[in-house]
């Protein structure tokens, strides 16, 4: 059986995917998961997820976001300031790296 | 967990469902991420006019997608109050609709045309986010969580709001004066937008003390008139001579705080202001009429399997 692995890094953080592990109940599947993804990079909790538990749609099932140009939506799309107030700069470099990865990985 | 365990532990996201915190806690908890809801909810209604009003239709997409966002930020925060058990969303949608949920004071003012959208998506929302960012620090991990999504998006309402103020103070001159006339009308109620100052406010000393706060209402406010002041003459709005802000000696800004209208603030603050009551009369209408489709949503769940939907999420 196959479980779907989330590392949280530190308190607070979010939990995200990091792999899976083979095991044959939720003890074994916690103890292979501390083992396997819990001991190189920091880690404060994990999560593991029976596979069958996860749903799945990918792009075959639906058109993500449409076909539309969606450039309206973004912070970077509108240029009217050098001097941004801190949090407004914070959030159009978040968008500036999200928009740059879009398509990555 | 004891109260003095919680502000002795209090730190950025440090609380999470799984603790077993103290009633005081999770009440102050649930009436500031709910008053944050309610406000989402009741700012996106606000606008929502103005998307068929708005001038062109690069206009409607954007104002229609901000529109959309704040709907998701609202449902995002009634998640996270939802996750301190004391009151459901259901609640909290039927208290708001029925005229008991609190929410922020700018949006119980009606608003009539296009010049006043972005006194909105550029000096409130502008105010909003320069609180929220601290609040991504906050002691309650699902709110600090949903608040790294709304920053995320929220970047994008201002520098819309920005660049619809920028139009028309490059605009006609009646656009300009029209755009003129709106800020001194909405300036006080934008600088009230941070509420009292902290002596007079109820509710801080124990939110700051258990992490949930992250900033006073005064430090919040002064930060935005910095910011903001120099932005409101870049692009030609003349600051209004009331309230009468002070430039202190290393450029910083202060506002007289007497020179706002409390009255009018602490009545909206109760709901008992007239023209916002139409806003959370408008609010309740269309609660009921979507009624149909939360009851089928419920049906369909309840037939496949039981648990309830986290609509949403």
């Amino acid at each position: 059986m196959i479980w779907e692995v989330f590392r949280q890094e530190k308190v607070g953080g979010y939990h995200t995917h990091c792999g899976n592990v083979h095991a044959p109940d939720r003890e074994m599947a916690k103890q292979f998961a501390a083992v396997q993804h819990g001991r190189r990079k920091p880690t404060n909790s994990i999560w593991v997820v029976p596979r069958d538990e996860i749903g799945e749609i990918d792009a075959e099932d639906v058109a993500f976001g449409g076909t539309t140009d969606k450039a309206y939506r973004w912070a970077t799309a509108y240029n009217t300031t050098g001097t941004d107030a801190r949090e407004v700069v914070e959030s159009e470099d978040e968008q500036a790296t999200a928009e740059k990865q879009r398509g990555d990985d | 967990m004891d109260l003095d365990t919680v502000k002795e532990r209090a730190g950025p996201r440090e609380f999470s469902p799984a603790d077993d915190l103290p009633e005081e806690y999770r009440k102050a908890a649930t009436r500031m991420i709910e008053f944050h809801a309610n406000s989402e909810i009741m700012g996106a209604y606000l606008e929502r006019p103005f998307i068929r009003q708005a001038p062109s239709i690069d206009r409607k997409l954007a104002f229609s997608a901000k529109v959309q966002d704040e709907i998701g930020h609202g449902q995002l925060l009634y998640r996270a109050a939802e996750s301190l058990g004391v009151k459901t969303r259901e609640e909290m949608l039927d208290d708001l609709a029925n005229g008991d949920g609190k929410f922020l004071n700018c949006f119980h003012y009606p608003m009539a045309d296009w010049v006043e959208t972005p006194m909105i998506a550029f000096f409130v929302d502008g105010a909003a986010m320069r609180r929220q960012a601290t609040l991504r620090r906050t002691s309650w991990e699902p709110y600090a969580h949903a608040m790294d999504k709304v920053c995320f998006e929220e970047g994008f309402h201002v520098k819309h709001g920005e660049d619809i103020l920028k139009e028309l103070m490059t605009g006609s001159r009646k656009e300009q004066q029209m755009t003129q006339k709106a800020f001194e009308e909405w300036w006080p109620r934008i600088i009230q937008f941070f509420g009292p100052t902290d002596d007079k406010s109820t509710h801080h000393d124990f939110a700051a003390s258990v992490g949930l706060k992250q900033q006073s209402n005064d430090a919040l406010r002064n930060a935005f008139l910095d910011q903001y002041i120099p932005k409101a003459r870049k692009y030609g709005l003349e600051i209004p001579d009331e309230p009468r802000i002070r430039e202190r000696d290393d450029g910083t800004y202060e506002v007289e705080e007497g020179d706002l209208d409390w009255d009018e603030f602490f009545t909206i603050a109760k709901n008992d202001y007239e023209p916002g009551l139409g806003q959370i009369d408008g609010r309740k209408r269309a609660q009921e009429a979507v009624q149909w489709v939360r009851d089928a949503i419920e049906g369909d769940a309840t037939a496949a399997g039981g648990h309830a939907p986290q609509a949403a999420d």
